[in-house]
């Protein structure tokens, strides 16, 4: 699979976002919520984060956990809704 | 002045001219008359931060705020409603999907009242202790557990539970009259004692799977904090509230009431107080705005600014309340007036949607976590 530009900025934006936030830099498939050094307060900061950088709204169902474990399944949430539009059914 | 100053001005009278001199009667009763209650829920007032196409306001979190404030300074139990809806209203907005916000938000701006149900025997500070359960039966989930001093919870025609979902959590939207639902109201609660506080107890609850906001499969503490956030700020608010109904009790007291010659706010002992008084209702709003910006802007800072100013708003509630109290002697140690409601109603502002220490934890991870 060939990773499009827009994704390359989406997930750069997000490991960014991550290392200002926690001090240390994040591979595309790692856990935040495994390593145990993520706050519940943190993973709300996310979403908001998320919404806020690429103008989605994540609501309902795209609020599962497993949306926001890893650098990769949020920017491919992110990519979703972008292409979705405002949609969550 | 803006369309939704205004709106928020038209509003706060409306609560106003509904509550009337009553909030100490409704303290001593311990109870809010229905016809109040159904009348702001259906006025929308109770979640005006509910968007015009659910029946809501759509009002900022600011103005919002603001209202909130207003109606805090009148009756603490009302204001707990207003909470209470708001949180129960921005869960299913966040949490639920578009035809459940589409069926939901309607019955919330309808006059219809909604309590969220977090809290357990063994899960208050610690909400990851929770332990009831909802799982699937067929088309159905089935919900089963206790919930302790559920705000509304006396009230309330629909429940929004949190409770585990396998090895992940879930909200569920139970109406009252599902058998199984047991209500036992808290007799005489220390403050906001016409909030409704309940107990309840759900025993093989039994609900369409399609009141699982947003189905399962989702993160207890994101849950938690996505609805504690609002619950946050709005009891932020609503100690602004109290702070203001203090200022206002303590000023018309001390410059009606002379001793040793002169009024007592000539007094200086008491004008310090009356200065700490101003200060404290200042430095609480000033946090309650700022957590309120975040929010509308939608920045991530608003979980933490929602749990500072929810701190700051109690703390100094708590404080200028017994100041008041003092400044007003025997005439606030009469029950069911300003200042005795505002001391008993702001120390349980220091102990609900986290208590002072949970807070403390909070920002103290906060304070690592930035500023190391």
């Amino acid at each position: 699979m060939t990773t499009s530009p827009n994704a390359v900025t989406v997930e750069e934006s997000i490991q960014a976002f991550l290392r200002e936030r926690t001090k240390r830099s994040w591979e595309l498939d790692v856990d935040l919520f495994a390593t145990g050094g993520v706050s519940s307060l943190f993973a709300m900061e996310l979403v908001v984060h998320l919404e806020k950088t690429f103008s989605v709204t994540i609501a309902g169902p795209d609020l599962m956990i497993d949306n926001f474990r890893t650098v990769r399944t949020m920017t491919a949430l992110v990519g979703r809704l972008r292409g979705a539009g405002d949609s969550d059914e | 002045m803006s369309d939704a100053a205004d709106l928020t001005d038209d509003l706060s009278r409306a609560v106003a001219g509904l509550v009337g001199d009553q909030a100490g009667a409704w303290d001593r009763a311990g109870l809010l008359p229905d016809d109040l209650l159904r009348k702001c829920g259906a006025s929308g007032v109770l979640c005006a931060e509910v968007p015009r196409e659910y029946g809501g306001h759509g009002l900022s979190s600011a103005d919002n705020g603001e209202l909130t404030a207003r109606v805090g300074s009148l009756c603490s139990s009302l204001r707990s409603v207003m909470t209470s809806q708001g949180m129960a209203a921005w869960s299913i907005q966040r949490l639920g999907t578009a035809s459940q916000r589409g069926a939901l938000l309607p019955r919330l701006t309808g006059g219809e009242l909604a309590a969220v149900a977090f809290s357990e025997p063994e899960a208050g500070s610690d909400l990851n202790a929770i332990t009831t359960t909802i799982r699937a039966e067929g088309e159905h989930v089935v919900v089963d557990g206790r919930k302790k001093w559920i705000t509304v919870g006396r009230y309330a025609d629909l429940f929004v539970v949190f409770g585990r979902y396998g090895d992940s959590a879930a909200a569920v939207v139970v109406p009252r009259d599902t058998p199984g639902v047991h209500v036992e109201p808290v007799a005489d609660p220390l403050g906001c004692r016409a909030a409704g506080h309940a107990d309840i107890e759900f025993r093989s609850v039994r609900v369409p799977a399609g009141q699982v906001l947003g189905g399962p499969g989702q993160s207890l503490p994101m849950l938690v904090t996505a609805a504690l956030t609002y619950g946050r700020i709005s009891v932020a608010w609503g100690c602004v509230g109290i702070l203001r109904a203090c200022l206002g009790a303590a000023a018309r007291h001390t410059t009606s009431r002379s001793q040793f010659g002169q009024k007592l706010a000539e007094h200086q002992l008491v004008a310090g107080h009356l200065a700490d008084l101003v200060v404290a209702e200042q430095v609480a709003a000033q946090a309650c705005a700022e957590a309120s910006r975040a929010r509308d802007e939608g920045a991530p800072g608003m979980f933490v600014k929602s749990v500072a100013a929810k701190h700051i708003g109690a703390t100094h509630a708590a404080r200028a309340a017994a100041t008041t109290v003092q400044l007003l002697a025997s005439a606030g140690a009469e029950d069911g007036t300003v200042a005795a409601r505002a001391y008993r109603d702001a120390k349980l502002m220091e102990i609900i949607e986290g208590t002072n220490e949970i807070c403390q934890l909070i920002l103290a991870d906060h304070a690592v976590a930035e500023w190391a």
